[in-house]
Formats: C-alpha cells, sequence, structure tokens
C-alpha cells in the first residue's frame, strides 16, 4: 500500500514537472548542401542539438531544399502565395535570392538582428565575405557557405616543363607548345580550357577597375547599363581573351575537372569550394598546385569575386528569432566555420578560424587550403560579384557572345558592342518589369 | 477494307448530357491545373511581370518584340525544331522496324519484349545521368570503344546530335510495345489470304499490316512530336543549353528566361509560342487522320 | 486467337534482334557496372564496362547513408499509385466519352485534353503551387499527385484503342440493359487490360521519377521522393560518377522489377490475342 502511494507521489510529481520543463523552440534550417557538405552541415546540426542548443532549449531541423534555384524558387513561390508561415527559420541563400529575399515582408536581416544584439560582436566576420551579403546598404545575411575562385595546376607537367604557375593570362598562352603533346595513356593535353561567365568575367574586369553592370554590379540598386564599356575594360579584357586563344593554349570548352584529374588539362580556374574534391581525385597521380585566380596582364590587379551562401533569417516571433540567431552565431563561430571549411574547401569567413586548430591542422595538411583565404583578403573590397534580376540569361549571354568571338573570329569591340546590346536588352526588359 | 469515318461506333440522338458527365471530371482537373495557369501564363505574355511572379502592368506586344529580337529565341527554334522533325521519323522506323522484327509469337518473344522494353524502367534524369557518363570524353566509355576524340555534349556540332540520341533512346520502349500489340492485331486470315495471293512480304507490309496500325502510328507520331516540341530535361540536365546555344531549346529558353532570370514574362511569351506550334502541328497531323487512318 | 504452332529455332531475324536489344540496352548496362566501380576505377585509363568487382558495395552505402532512402520510396509509391490510378480511370472515362457519343463540341474538347500535353509543366508551376497551397494540401500525398490526374496521352491511347473495337460488342451491351459504367468496367477495361497495363506502367514511371513539384510542395523530410533523394547525394555538376550511378541504381531498381513482373502479365494477355476483336 504504502509502495503504491509512493508511486503515484512520484508519477504526479513527474506530471507537474512536465509543462514546467521548458519546450525547446524547434527551428528550421533549410539549405542547399548536398553530397559530402550536406552530410557535414547535418552532423553539425545534430551536433548543436546536443551541445549548444540544448543547453539554449533550441531543437534545429535541418531540411535540404534542392539546389540554391530550387530553394530560391520555393521561396518566391511562398511569397506570391503569401504564406510566409511555411517559411524556414534560417535558411541558406545564393546570390540569387538577395533581390527577392530583400523584398520579404517578414525578412530578418542580419542588419536588424546585429541592432537587436549589439552585446554579440560580429566585426570577426571578414568584410570581403560580409560584403557580398549588402545589398542597397542593408546586409541582408551572414556569410556561411563563401568561396572565391582559384586557379589548379598540374604542378608536376610544369615542373616538368619548367614552368612555374601562371600569374597573368599570357603567362597561361606561354604554356603552349611546352607541355607534352599527349598524357602517358596517349591522350591529347591541353594547357587551359574555360568559356568567361558572369562571375569570371567580373573578376577580370574588377581586376582592371571596372565593374561589369553600374549601380556597383547592382549592389546598390538595379543595374541597368554595362559599365565596362566606356572606360574599355571590356575591349581590353577580350582582347586579352582573343591573343590566348590565338596561342593555341584555351580551349574554348568549359573546363572539366575530369581532364584535369586525368592530367590532359594543365591548368583549371575554379571554385575554391571543390578542392576537397579535387584533393582526393588527383590523390598521388600528380602534384596539386593551387594559385591566385590569373590577371587580365601585368598593369592589371589581382583578386576575384566571393561566391557562395549565406544564412538569411525569417521572423517567426521573438521566441524564434532569438533561437534563429543563437543557431546563426554558432554556424558563422571561428570553430564551426573552419571545420566546415576543412571539410569541403570553402573558405572559414569568420577571422578568429585561422587562429583555431582545425584550420591550423588543415592548412599543415593541404596548405592548397590557404590560397584562396589569402586571395580573398587582398581583393579590394570594391571589388562585387555582380547582382542582376536575369542572372541566368545573363551568364549564358556572356558565354555565348564570347566564345561566339573565338569561333565566328569576331573583333574584340565587335563583340563588346554584341554584348551590350544583348547584357543591356536583359536589363531594360528587367528594369521595366520591376519598375514598382 | 476502306477507310471509314473518324467515329465509326458513333451514336448520334445519345443523350449527350452523360457523354459530357463522362468527360468532366478529367476537364475539371485540366480546367484547374492546367488552363487556368495556362491563361494567367497567357496574360503574363502580354503584361509586365515583377520578379516574384506578379503581374504589374500591360506591355502589349513589348515582351513578343522583344523576344523576336533575341538570338536566343532563334536558335531555340531552329533547334527544337530540328529534334521534332528529326526524332518522329527516327523513332518511328526504328520502333515499327523493331515491332515487324519480333511480331511473331514464339519462344523467344517474352526474351525480345523484356528487353525492347527495359528502357521504359529508367527515368530521364537516371538516363540523362547515365549518358553524361558514357559520353563524358575522359572517363567515359563511347569515345574509348569508337576510337574517337568528340567532345559530345561540349562541341557545338555534335551536342544537338547527342541530345537527339537519348531523346529517341527514351521513346524506343513504349512505341515498340504500341507497335509490337498492332502488328499482331493484325487478323492472321488476312496476312494468310494474301500469302495464297502470292504476296511478298514488303507488299504485304504495305498493304496490309501498315494500315492496319494506322491508328497506332497516328498515335505516335503525335506524342513523340509533342514530346520532342517539349524537350527540356536532357539539356537541362546534359548542356544547359550550351555550348554557345547549339542545343537550346524553347522550353529550355523559357525555363532560363523564367525561373533563372526572372523574366516571367518572356518565359510566359516562350510558352505560348511553343503551345501554338504545337498546337498547329498536331492539328496537321490530325488533317491526315481522315481518310487514311484506318480504325478497322 | 489464330496460334500457330510454336516455332522453334533460331532465325537470321533473332540474331539482329538480340543485336539490337543488345545495343539499345547498352546504356542501361553500362551505368549498373558503373554502380559497382570504385572513385579509382572511374579514373583509370582505358574506361572499362565491367567494374572489378561486383562486390564492392560503398557507393551504395554512400547512397543510403546519405538520405532515408526507404522512406522516399514509400513516398514516391504512395504519389505514382494515387497519380496513376486517378489518371488512367479519368482517361478511360473520357476516351469511352470520346469514342462512343457525339455530343456537341466533342472535337473542340478532345483537343483541349490533347492540348494539355502542349503546356510545360514549368509554366504552370507557380500558379498550381498557390492553388495547392490555397487548397491546405502542402506536405500531403494528395498535393504531390493532384497536378498530374489529367493523362492526355494516356486518354488519347485509349481513345485510339477503342476506336477499333467493333460497333457490335457495345450495342450487344447496351441491348442487354448495360449501362455506360457497367460496360466500360466489365466489358471495355478487361478488353484492354493489357493496353492498361502498359499505361499504368508508363505513367507510374512518369510519376516515380518527378522531381520539381514533388520538392515545392513538401517542407518536411518526412515527405519526400526517391527523385529528391537522388539529388541530395550528387548535384548535377558533381563529378562523382560512382555515387551518382549507385543512386541511379537505386532509384531504377524497384521499378526495373515491377517493370519486368508486370510486363510478364502483359506479355502473356498479348499472347492471349490482340487487344478488342
Amino acid at each position: 500500500m504504502r509502495k503504491t502511494f509512493v508511486w503515484i507521489l512520484a508519477a504526479l510529481m513527474v506530471l507537474a514537472a512536465l509543462p514546467a520543463a521548458a519546450q525547446p523552440v524547434h527551428l528550421t534550417l533549410w539549405h542547399s548542401m548536398s553530397e559530402d557538405a550536406g552530410l557535414l552541415l547535418d552532423s553539425l546540426i545534430a551536433e548543436f542539438n546536443a551541445t549548444a542548443g540544448k543547453e539554449a532549449g533550441i531543437e534545429v531541423e535541418s531540411v535540404f531544399q534542392g539546389q540554391y534555384s530550387e530553394a530560391v524558387n520555393k521561396m518566391n513561390s511562398i511569397l506570391v502565395a503569401g504564406q510566409t508561415d511555411t517559411l524556414p527559420d534560417v535558411m541558406q541563400l545564393d546570390a540569387t535570392g538577395k533581390v527577392p529575399y530583400a523584398s520579404a515582408e517578414t525578412a530578418y536581416t542580419a542588419e536588424a538582428a546585429m541592432r537587436d544584439h549589439p552585446e554579440t560582436d560580429m566585426s570577426k566576420m571578414l568584410a570581403p565575405a560580409m560584403a557580398n551579403w549588402s545589398l542597397s546598404g542593408t546586409q541582408l545575411g551572414f556569410p556561411f557557405a563563401t568561396s572565391t575562385t582559384v586557379l589548379y595546376y598540374n604542378k608536376t607537367l610544369l615542373d616538368a616543363a619548367g614552368a612555374s604557375a601562371p600569374a597573368t593570362l599570357a603567362d597561361i598562352g606561354a604554356l603552349a607548345g611546352r607541355l607534352p603533346e599527349k598524357t602517358a595513356d596517349g591522350l591529347d593535353v591541353t594547357v587551359y580550357a574555360h568559356v568567361p561567365n558572369t562571375p569570371t568575367l567580373c573578376n577580370w574586369l574588377g581586376q582592371m577597375g571596372s565593374d561589369l553592370v553600374n549601380q556597383h554590379n547592382g549592389t546598390e540598386g538595379t543595374a541597368t547599363a554595362l559599365a565596362c564599356m566606356d572606360n574599355g575594360a571590356l575591349v581590353s579584357f577580350l582582347t586579352e581573351w582573343k591573343a590566348l586563344y590565338a596561342t593555341g593554349a584555351l580551349a574554348d570548352t568549359a573546363g572539366s575537372t575530369d581532364a584535369f584529374v586525368a592530367g590532359q588539362q594543365a591548368v583549371m580556374t575554379g571554385s575554391t569550394s571543390n578542392i576537397a574534391s579535387v584533393l582526393e581525385k588527383v590523390g598521388d597521380r600528380f602534384e596539386l598546385g593551387v594559385a591566385p585566380y590569373p590577371r587580365v596582364n601585368d598593369a592589371a590587379g589581382s583578386g576575384a569575386t566571393v561566391s557562395g551562401s549565406c544564412l538569411a533569417m525569417f521572423d517567426h516571433g521573438e521566441e524564434r528569432r532569438q533561437a534563429a540567431w543563437t543557431l546563426v552565431c554558432w554556424l558563422t563561430s571561428a570553430e564551426i566555420q573552419a571545420r566546415f571549411a576543412g571539410g569541403t574547401g570553402y573558405l572559414p569567413a569568420n577571422g578568429d578560424s585561422v587562429d583555431s586548430d582545425a584550420w591550423k591542422q588543415l592548412v599543415a595538411e593541404h596548405p592548397q587550403y590557404q590560397v584562396g583565404l589569402d586571395q580573398l583578403m587582398q581583393t579590394p573590397e570594391t571589388m562585387r560579384s555582380v547582382t542582376v534580376g536575369p542572372s541566368a540569361d545573363f551568364y549564358y549571354a556572356i558565354m555565348n557572345d564570347i566564345s561566339d568571338m573565338l569561333e565566328q573570329d569576331l573583333s574584340p569591340e565587335e563583340t563588346a558592342d554584341i554584348l551590350q546590346e544583348d547584357l543591356e536588352g536583359l536589363l531594360t526588359q528587367y528594369a521595366r518589369a520591376n519598375a514598382q | 477494307m476502306q477507310a471509314v469515318s473518324l467515329h465509326p461506333s458513333r451514336k448520334p440522338g445519345e443523350n449527350p448530357w452523360k457523354a459530357l458527365l463522362l468527360v468532366l471530371p478529367m476537364l475539371l482537373f485540366a480546367a484547374g491545373f492546367v488552363y487556368y495557369p495556362f491563361v494567367k501564363t497567357i496574360i503574363q505574355s502580354f503584361g509586365l511581370v515583377n520578379f516574384r511572379g506578379e503581374l504589374t502592368g500591360f506591355a502589349g506586344l513589348d515582351n513578343y518584340r522583344y523576344l523576336f529580337s533575341r538570338r536566343e529565341f532563334f536558335a531555340a527554334l531552329k533547334n527544337t525544331l530540328t529534334l521534332a522533325l528529326c526524332n518522329v521519323p527516327i523513332t518511328v522506323v526504328l520502333t515499327v522496324g523493331l515491332a515487324w522484327l519480333c511480331r511473331e509469337k514464339r519462344w523467344i518473344s517474352p526474351l525480345l519484349e523484356t528487353l525492347f522494353a527495359l528502357p521504359m524502367a529508367v527515368s530521364m534524369s537516371s538516363v540523362a545521368l547515365i549518358y553524361r557518363v558514357l559520353l563524358n570524353p575522359t572517363v567515359g566509355y563511347l569515345n574509348y570503344a569508337l576510337g574517337l576524340s568528340v567532345g559530345w555534349l561540349t562541341d557545338r556540332n555534335y551536342a544537338l546530335a547527342a541530345i537527339l540520341m537519348m531523346t529517341v533512346w527514351m521513346g524506343i520502349a513504349f512505341n515498340f510495345l504500341l507497335f509490337l500489340s498492332a502488328f499482331r492485331g493484325v487478323p492472321q486470315d488476312l496476312l494468310d489470304s494474301a500469302a495464297l495471293e502470292g504476296a511478298g512480304t514488303w507488299q504485304v507490309f504495305w498493304k496490309i499490316q501498315l494500315p492496319l496500325i494506322s491508328p497506332t502510328l497516328l498515335y505516335v507520331v503525335c506524342t513523340n512530336m509533342i514530346q520532342a516540341m517539349m524537350t527540356n530535361g536532357p539539356v537541362l540536365i546534359l548542356t544547359q543549353g550550351g555550348p554557345a546555344r547549339s542545343t537550346t531549346t524553347l522550353i529550355y529558353l523559357m525555363y532560363t528566361s523564367g525561373y533563372g532570370s526572372s523574366n516571367y514574362s518572356l518565359a510566359a511569351c516562350v510558352s505560348v509560342i511553343a503551345f501554338l506550334l504545337t498546337l498547329v502541328f498536331t492539328l496537321l497531323i490530325f488533317t491526315t487522320e481522315k481518310g487514311r487512318v484506318n480504325y478497322q | 486467337m489464330r496460334t500457330s504452332p510454336k516455332r522453334a529455332g533460331i532465325r537470321p531475324g533473332d540474331i539482329v534482334a538480340l543485336a539490337l536489344a543488345a545495343v539499345v540496352l547498352f546504356p542501361v548496362f553500362y551505368g549498373l557496372c558503373g554502380a559497382f566501380k570504385s572513385p579509382a576505377e572511374f579514373a583509370a585509363w582505358p574506361p572499362a564496362v565491367l567494374p572489378r568487382s561486383f562486390g564492392y558495395t560503398e557507393n551504395f552505402r554512400r547512397v543510403f547513408e546519405q538520405a532515408p532512402m526507404m522512406r522516399y520510396f514509400a513516398n514516391s509509391l504512395a504519389v505514382a499509385m494515387l497519380s496513376t490510378s486517378v489518371r488512367l480511370l479519368l482517361a478511360v472515362l473520357a476516351a469511352y466519352a470520346f469514342v462512343f457519343y457525339d455530343f456537341p463540341g466533342h472535337k473542340l474538347l478532345f483537343f483541349l485534353m490533347l492540348g494539355t500535353m502542349m503546356l510545360p509543366a514549368d509554366t504552370l508551376v507557380i500558379t498550381n503551387y498557390q492553388t495547392v497551397t490555397r487548397m491546405g494540401l502542402l506536405d500531403t500525398y494528395l498535393g504531390m499527385s493532384i497536378v498530374s490526374f489529367v493523362g492526355a496521352s494516356q486518354m488519347f491511347m485509349l481513345r485510339q484503342t477503342f476506336l477499333t473495337s467493333p460497333k457490335a460488342m457495345r450495342e450487344a451491351a447496351l441491348i442487354d440493359g448495360c449501362g455506360d459504367l457497367h460496360f466500360i468496367f466489365s466489358i471495355l477495361v478487361p478488353a484492354v487490360y493489357p493496353l492498361l497495363l502498359m499505361l499504368f506502367l508508363q505513367s507510374f514511371l512518369a510519376q516515380w521519377n518527378a522531381y520539381l513539384w514533388p520538392l515545392l510542395v513538401t517542407n518536411r523530410v518526412e515527405m519526400r521522393t526517391v527523385q529528391v533523394g537522388l539529388t541530395m547525394l550528387t548535384t548535377f555538376e558533381s563529378t562523382n560518377y560512382e555515387t551518382i550511378l549507385a543512386g541511379v541504381a537505386i532509384v531504377m531498381a524497384p521499378t526495373a522489377l515491377l517493370f519486368i513482373v508486370l510486363r510478364g502479365f502483359a506479355t502473356r494477355a498479348m499472347n492471349d490475342g490482340p487487344l478488342l476483336s
């Protein structure tokens, strides 16, 4: 009898305690990381739930929402349908999501969050990475998966030819004829393959101090015209590009990681976010070199723009806003940024990451990781990535028109005019539809 | 064996409301989930649509005018028509041939039928991913096997052919099965009496089998033409319209202009044009139905 | 049924057919083999068709590790079954009306139905998303399948087949006092069931492989379909071919099995005689 009484009492106490124990705040994170990066992000979220999240009473569910474009699509559809309660608390957004996100009524921008949390110091975030997520003077989100474009090269092959890593387009051209014609397997060797697109053209123009489009590459307002015509930057680049093609060192096709890894292509420009997988694929076939993004010519500066994605927050009430802030702070912390970088090749966007053991160990083992970060720090802050509404049409128009210059032997001036007509046509059409 | 009218079993005078009632369920869903959005699309093609897809103003014919000024549009038109004009005859000849070869029911039939029908089980995206590996000049098998070094997906002279190859491949299985059952539907006594009259294989094919499989032929020609006009998936996965517009199709252009570029009114114009073109082709094909297609 | 005696032996035509089948099926075979290759084998020159060993299952392990594939299979199955069943039902009813009834505007209606094939689904997505959201169907099987209830191509094929059916068949049935629905489901459908099976397969596979729409109308991981799982483990730009192909093989396996089984039924049914005679 007494035993039963004790049991009942215990049960009552448990029941009474239940409502008292704070329900964890449930957060949703939408991400677009697939493959290894997706696994890594999921494991980081699990770790957050078990540690910092548990302490703060937060439980995060991470949901894959397709690739960036698909996730942005979904966000758009939700915004048009007015179903803002189905939006997540935190979302991984790429540059194409900036404009629609900024227009969302329930966006909880990084700007607003920092105002709400003056006690938290976000100044340790790297300035160039932060600047990439600012639109018309408003900081939208915090950089999470940050990358930049670098030059990968087959060091073994270049060493044998007595060449060092090319620093300019002319250096790449000079490699023509100096490399063996065939690999050990009897396959043709090319020096370099690339078709310039929005970010890479923007890099090369930026090195010459020019934007691709006005409104500071569309980051301070809706771009309406090219900004690289009157200053001659576009023609200068196209001239160098055509000269490079004339040397025979350039193949007018998109670069191929497969060909590079197989030793069929000596140099390749690509995102730092692929370093981990390129390193793994190259293995011990040859020595992999990573160098800064090639300069247009000796007169041009160096550097390349930032790309990748940021963490953007939505407002679902005070409690969840607080929790989202906690999560974002954790994901952008020095330690987590360093670990995410090590598993992928993205650059740590937190300035303190370089002092973490994770980063030190990584760079000691693979110094290649450091190149992108150094380049990011040396890139002038005035060099910004392009934000335009018609982004896909823009991207392909640039590729197609520049490819036409090489294949149809058009002059750089003619090509610049064609580019201007095509790109400004797109911008005008967009500006008109989005005038309100 | 004379050609018969369009609707041989139709019984005039029956209650038409019953018929409407039978069509109604499909009609409702078509209205709600196809034509209602399409009407919106048509309106958008004459309007200004912002990056969220909201109609903000009226543009008249400006969107169409702008579209017609773009090189991409004409490249897409040319590529789409090329795909449709090549896909249909290749598919028909190939699958009619295969079905003819397998038409007799014999011990080997189940094996052949299963083999030729198997590609149906493979999804478009799976096929495209496999082709991406197979056609890859570095790691793929095709170039090595053929002793070539062709950038199937990166050379502007070959890329459209690669897309065509894939779309034809995807249609083989289903069309083969349809033709097979059509061939088997040809009454044996007709074939027997033709054989008695001394008709050769070729004559039997043209005079007896082909007319009798014509309903299936009409179906295959129509659906393949429509599908070819709607080609997008393989392009999206394999070439993204490149290199240099050589594989941009109308629907792919709609996709990049609409989704990729927040230019919904331009995408709407392309949709409307693709729809009208396809409809005209379908109606043209259907005019041949009268008198030529034989519903025995 | 006019069966000829079973004709045994190999003929030249069989050799040609088998050779063609080998060519047609080569990509599938090549893809399957690729799922068993290691990254090193993909990197090796010359490229091989066969993997070193079919015992190399690391790629499959990776796929299952990255996504709850079994749950995705169940979802895909539910969505594909639902949309295919409704689609065929609606198509049978409509095709029947178009063939056996003369009603005002039947030509226009027929072309309106056929016209649904000429509209790229991508154009309709945003509006349909709004409709489905307003109906409260986010994260439901119905919401995922409702946009594919209209199967114009299936309706068209059924029409073509019904048109070849002997008039007498329906007249006799109607004289016997058989109603439309009774005629459809107890006489017409059994008569064309090999074709229905084929259409079912074709439509089921198309739904099984849907990607964009299921992704858009689901926000929860547990409602996702296999194609979304496939994308999670490989982007289209990815060069991890062995994982891509393992994903392809995993997505393909259930449909291929279903296919071979159902094909067996359909073949036997077809062997019993041509459709509708």
